[in-house]
């Protein structure tokens, strides 16, 4: 078992233990067991999946950005925004999806392409976690 | 001797304006309350941000990025200014200011940052230049408006406009003691108080993306704690100017009373004698 914390400015800290967890980093998907080598990673959008230990019964949130530290016991996830399914809006969350895509696909000059590819990010996100 | 109609007025107005202190001070308090939670919430955020940057720092000290980097070649500054929005709060905002005028007497090349109303009215009237501005803030405190503020002083901080940052707010010790502090911002100086163990961390992507993403962090969740800390404070100092005020409307309240009563009095006292000695003249 691996304790976990996840740490948000402006909520109680979530505090558990779990068999493992699986964050997404920049760099891809990765999954911590206890005994995990220490490590720091920057968070990208996507799905954070805490794995109870009873008959691979899972637990999702929604997170977008932040940085998680691992040693071997521990994994503190210190983020701005993690949604579980009960905050989260289905239709709002599909309304964003396309809005996002709309702005990608258009020809426009001045777009801010990257903001508008983690508003898409965000958005598949919280609608796989909803989907669940 | 004023009359008894007068009087009975003017009792009357104190005792709206003491019902009104009075609930200026519930509000306050409710308020207070408010900020508090948000401060213990804020805590643990800002505590492992902290750690993690002191990991950072310990571990490379020849070639510190430019946000952890305290040896300051720029020489000009910025002091943010944390005051409130409104005024009844006893000596709050005058103190700031006092403490604001106090340290930029001896020197030359600070511009301001005016976050709350209070301090802007002043300054803005003085020689100094203010460069940025936020009112009415702290109606409706939410974490992405302090944000917002944090990212504007990092980018000038970061395009080597500025070299130091500092902030001059009003930490929240109790409801009668308030303590203000200037703390510098930018470049972070993270806390030194507990010890650091010594684990080798593996970084992805690489050293320098981390510390400069963290010290971001670090700099939106310090201002968000300190503009938290002067709302409360704020709100505590409030507080207290209205439960004085509250009382001294009692006091006068019942001053005012004993002298209604004895014009009252008097003037009873004089009908009487008036019709006495109208009788006693009848008489003869």
């Amino acid at each position: 078992m691996i304790s976990l914390k996840i740490i948000e400015p402006t909520k109680s800290p979530i505090d558990d233990q779990f068999e493992h967890v699986i964050v997404p980093g920049v760099d891809g998907d990765f999954g911590v067991y206890e005994g995990h080598t220490p490590f720091i990673t920057k968070i990208r959008p996507g799905v954070l999946t805490l794995y109870t230990g009873k008959k691979n019964q899972t637990v999702k949130y929604a997170i977008h950005d932040g940085f998680v530290m691992v040693d071997n016991k521990s994994i503190k996830i210190i983020s701005e925004c993690v949604e579980s399914k009960q905050d989260l809006d289905e239709k709002r969350a599909q309304e964003a999806k396309n809005r996002a895509e709309k702005r990608l696909n258009s020809s426009n000059a001045d777009l801010d392409y990257k903001r508008a590819e983690m508003a898409l990010k965000r958005a598949v996100a919280r609608l796989k976690v909803l989907h669940e | 001797m004023a009359n008894t109609r007068d009087l009975k007025n003017r009792i009357e107005s104190i005792k709206n304006t003491k019902q009104i202190t009075n609930a200026m001070k519930m509000v306050a308090a409710s308020k207070l309350r408010k900020s508090q939670d948000k401060i213990i919430n804020a805590r643990p955020y800002a505590n492992y941000i902290d750690v993690m940057l002191r990991t950072l720092k310990m571990r490379n000290k020849s070639n510190l990025h430019q946000i952890l980097n305290d040896k300051i070649e720029n020489k000009k500054e910025i002091l943010v200014i944390v005051t409130a929005d409104r005024g009844l709060c006893g000596a709050f905002n005058a103190l700031i200011i006092k403490e604001a005028l106090h340290y930029l007497k001896d020197k030359s090349e600070v511009d301001l940052i005016c976050i709350g109303k209070k301090g802007y009215d002043f300054f803005k009237k003085t020689e100094y230049k203010i460069i940025e501005k936020y009112l009415g803030l702290f109606n409706e405190m939410d974490f992405t408006s302090s944000k917002s503020i944090a990212w504007n002083m990092l980018d000038r901080f970061m395009n080597k406009e500025y070299g130091k940052i500092n902030v001059l707010f009003n930490e929240f010790k109790s409801v009668i003691q308030n303590n203000i502090v200037i703390k510098q911002i930018l470049p972070i100086i993270p806390n030194e108080s507990d010890v650091v163990n010594g684990t080798d961390f593996i970084y992805e992507p690489d050293e320098n993306t981390i510390v400069e993403e963290l010290g971001r962090k670090y700099v939106d969740v310090e201002l968000w704690r300190m503009l938290l800390e002067s709302s409360a404070a704020e709100q505590g100092s409030r507080m207290t100017a209205m439960d004085n005020a509250t009382e001294n409307a009692s006091d006068l309240i019942d001053h005012l009373t004993l002298q209604y009563n004895r014009v009252r009095q008097a003037s009873i006292t004089t009908e009487i004698i008036e019709i006495a000695s109208g009788a006693e003249a009848i008489k003869q």
